[in-house]
């Protein structure tokens, strides 16, 4: 009864306190609302991504006796300006490389395309010695991308177009046949029309297109809507990251007691020390738990987090209270006074989370494979590894193991904690 | 004078407690080696392979268009070809041992050569680097694959030779060769705008890009400490006894702001020189220039521990606006995650962070390769910030005073 009561007044002061509710509720949820605003919201799919700003240098020349109605330089250019893709590419022409290599470290753009002076010119006549360059803002990486994948694509066209005349002359010639030069346009015409229905299938008509990406139908591996996923595990990573967080701060009313005298007072009355430290450990527990269930409701209905099925997520929360509880307790033994709680906990459990991969649990591989070995020595790299196979439809029997290492890490750590704690107060 | 009293007074009280101290030096230097990791595998087998492995189901490796995509990709220097069966191919994929699975259709060699619709599909998380680096990466050769093919049927018509199937396929086997011998020479160059030549978007080292990210990060993390120094002269009342006497209420501010710059500064130097000397991160290339920025970065922070310290009831209310704050300017300053892949709006307001332009600062030095003319704006902006966290910073506590 007494361990009730001490865990009872525990969990009034952290409930009336508005710290309490601002780091177990509002800061996960804020945090994971931040990269949904990010990354435009996953309901609606609109994302709008920053506009890729593109300098264009196009000095290209058509050769006077060209077959060419135009440059190959101003087929690469006038990608850049056409409307359809206004709403993500910015583009601007400069005079010369200098000038764009200034805008590109003033970072008024973020990529420039420099076509040089004799770049049809020198490709008509077979030798493929001149190149488009691409120069690149060093910190970006998807807008360059995007730039080189639109200038290879236009230059694939221009090299099929020189790679199908030549065949069809080789062809002839073996053949016997004596090239037409008259029919030379329309054999360049006929494949510009393939290749530009090829492209066009590939981009915008999947079902149409020769080759196509897909995600793997749900219940494989993936959720239908990756978008979705990426929500959910930051929003576990978050849940687990202020779980650990809550179960150390809750412990610090042990401390705050120390401080105050309370606690003094409390070991003058019969209630043994088991008991207050156990009373205070329920508090931790029914904490965590609450908060946990407390996120999971709101990650569903504000994220449209699914959470899996209920018997795993029952274990995964259970597993994770053990976890955040057991350290809260053996972190602060090492913690002589409140005021060095601030530091020791914030950096010991940000480090210990981020060893767990709580900060990237979205990004997939995103670390190398020695890290994931790490993660396996951390609390809450079990506690991560626990929600993800929920999140990734396992039943509760697949998840015996992390549920085991869950438990047994908690009371390890709360059984010298506690040890620690009975030397400190004996 | 009484303002160095003041924040003398501070640092000794900080300088006390060796434990949280020890927190503050050893974290970010434990963070910066971890985000170096994780920008690229730093330390690892030179010799490992890194292509990405891809399993490919082929229901018929000797069908024409089969044989030469896959002999293509059996020599790519990017990608690791794993020939299985479909089930085989998606357990390997569950296990993440593939980043995607190749699935070519039975049949698939003999339609397209008939001119019918056929579909290879990759699955991958299109949302991943590696699913994405994988799309790209089949693309070109499978765009190339098919354009050989259009060619020979474009050469067995206007030849009009009597064996059609001879012709085509003897057509194919010059496009195809053709198309393998233009791959191995790029139209398309591409170089990073930097001033000196360096090996990739890092500048050639993954810590320039962490060692900046974390010290801006753990400038603000180092509040949790600076700041609670003002709470907990407020719950001892001794700031209020410090307001009876003649020292002005600016320079009661002025002193805690003195010491708290002074503990972020100090935090700046000492990540800056580790990340001089032992991650080899180019800082001194610039001295001044980096100088600058650590000063109006340390003048932000500070004044920002200002506010905190000034609104904080409790140490643990200073704990958690110092944990938000770094969470916030974190994320939304692009330590985190580049601002390039956020939305439009977010990366927009993302990039007028003061955590934004301080690590802006940083790159221009450090992966840009620019001068002490490119920071300018970065310091004047953060600098503007600062002043603008200490105004309001001044006005609660006037308010508090009242």
């Amino acid at each position: 009864m007494k361990i009730l009561d001490i865990a009872f007044k525990d969990l009034t002061r952290s409930f009336r306190s508005a710290f309490a509710i601002g780091m177990m509720v509002i800061a996960p949820l804020m945090l994971t609302g931040l990269i949904y605003f990010a990354f435009g919201g996953m309901s609606g799919g609109d994302v709008s991504m920053t506009a890729v700003k593109v300098g264009v240098v196009n000095a290209d020349k058509l050769p006077a006796d060209s077959v060419l109605e135009a440059p190959i330089g101003d087929n690469i250019r006038s990608m850049f300006f056409d409307e359809s893709v206004g709403s993500w590419i910015t583009a601007t022409d400069y005079a010369d490389e200098a000038s764009a290599r200034s805008a590109l470290d003033e970072q008024e753009i973020g990529v420039a395309v420099i076509i040089p002076q004799n770049f049809t010119e020198r490709y008509l006549s077979g030798k493929q010695d001149v190149q488009v360059l691409i120069i690149s803002d060093p910190t970006l990486s998807i807008g360059p991308a995007v730039v080189q994948d639109m200038v290879t694509m236009m230059v694939d066209g221009v090299a099929g177009g020189g790679i199908a005349l030549q065949t069809i002359m080789e062809r002839l010639d073996a053949n016997g046949i004596q090239t037409d030069p008259a029919q030379i346009p329309s054999w360049i015409e006929r494949y510009g029309n393939w290749y530009a229905e090829f492209q066009r299938n590939l981009f915008h008509h999947p079902d149409k297109a020769a080759y196509v990406v897909v995600a793997p139908a749900a219940g494989e591996m993936e959720t239908a809507d990756p978008i979705q996923k990426v929500m959910g595990l930051t929003m576990a990573g978050q849940m687990i990251f202020f779980a650990f967080f809550t179960g150390a701060y809750s412990m610090m009313s042990i401390l705050r007691e120390d401080e105050e005298g309370t606690l003094a007072r409390l070991f003058t009355t019969p209630t043994d020390r088991t008991s207050i430290l156990t009373g205070k450990f329920l508090a931790v527990f029914l904490t965590v738990i609450l908060q946990g269930i407390v996120l999971m409701v709101a990650g569903h209905y504000a994220f449209g987090v699914n959470w899996g099925e209920f018997g795993a997520m029952g274990l995964a929360l259970t597993g994770q209270v053990f976890a955040a509880t057991g350290l809260g307790v053996l972190l602060i033994a090492f913690v002589k006074n409140s005021r060095q709680g601030g530091p020791v906990l914030g950096g010991g459990l940000t480090a210990l989370g981020m060893l767990g991969g709580l900060f990237t649990a979205n990004m997939p591989n995103a670390m190398p494979a020695a890290m994931n070995t790490i993660a396996n020595f951390t609390p809450q790299g079990w506690v991560l590894k626990a929600w993800r196979l929920v999140m990734d439809g396992s039943a509760a029997g697949d998840l015996l193991i992390p549920f085991a290492v869950m438990v047994a890490m908690g009371v390890v750590m709360f059984v010298v904690g506690a040890a620690m704690f009975g030397k400190r107060f004996a | 004078m009484r303002i160095l009293d003041l924040a003398l007074k501070d640092l000794s009280q900080i300088f006390r407690d060796k434990q949280s101290l020890l927190f503050l030096v050893a974290m970010p230097i434990v963070f910066t080696f971890f985000m170096g990791f994780a920008y690229r595998n730093v330390g690892g087998d030179p010799n490992a392979d890194t292509r990405i492995p891809l399993a490919v189901v082929d229901p018929e490796p000797d069908a024409v268009l089969n044989k030469a995509l896959l002999t293509r990709l059996g020599s790519s220097e990017s990608i690791r070809v794993e020939r299985m069966s479909e089930a085989d191919a998606m357990d390997a994929y569950r296990k993440e041992d593939v980043a995607g699975v190749l699935v070519i259709p039975v049949e698939f060699s003999g339609q397209i050569e008939a001119g019918e619709e056929a579909q290879m599909k990759l699955i991958a998380d299109s949302t991943s680097a590696q699913g994405q680096s994988l799309y790209q990466l089949l693309r070109v050769p499978i765009s190339q694959l098919m354009s050989a093919v259009e060619v020979s049927r474009e050469a067995a018509d206007i030849v009009d030779a009597s064996d059609m199937s001879t012709e085509q396929s003897a057509a194919f086997d010059l496009a195809w060769s053709k198309w393998s011998e233009a791959s191995k020479v790029s139209l398309v160059k591409i170089e990073p705008a930097v001033a000196e030549e360096n090996a990739d978007w890092t500048g050639g080292n993954p810590y320039n890009q962490s060692s900046p990210g974390i010290l801006v990060m753990f400038a603000i993390f180092g509040l949790v400490t600076s700041a609670q120094i003002l709470v907990q002269e407020k719950k001892s009342r001794t700031l209020q006894r410090l307001i009876t006497t003649n020292m002005k209420p600016w320079e009661i501010v002025a002193g805690h702001m003195l010491a708290m710059f002074t503990i972020t500064f100090l935090q700046t130097a000492m990540l800056v020189v580790f990340g001089q000397w032992v991650l080899k991160v180019d800082y001194l290339r610039e001295p001044l220039a980096v100088l600058l920025v650590s000063v109006t970065l340390g003048l932000w922070v500070a004044s920002m521990g200002l506010l905190i310290g000034v609104v904080a009831k409790e140490e643990q209310q200073v704990v958690l606006y110092s944990m938000i704050a770094m969470f916030l300017f974190s994320a939304m300053g692009g330590m985190w995650f580049p601002l390039e892949t956020a939305g439009g709006a977010f990366a927009a307001i993302g990039r007028a962070m003061p955590s934004a332009w301080a690590m802006n600062g940083y790159q221009n030095i450090l992966i840009r390769g620019l001068g002490l003319g490119s920071i300018w704006m970065a310091v004047g902006i953060l600098s503007m910030y600062a002043l603008f966290f200490f105004v309001l910073a001044v006005w609660r506590f006037r308010k508090m005073e009242a």
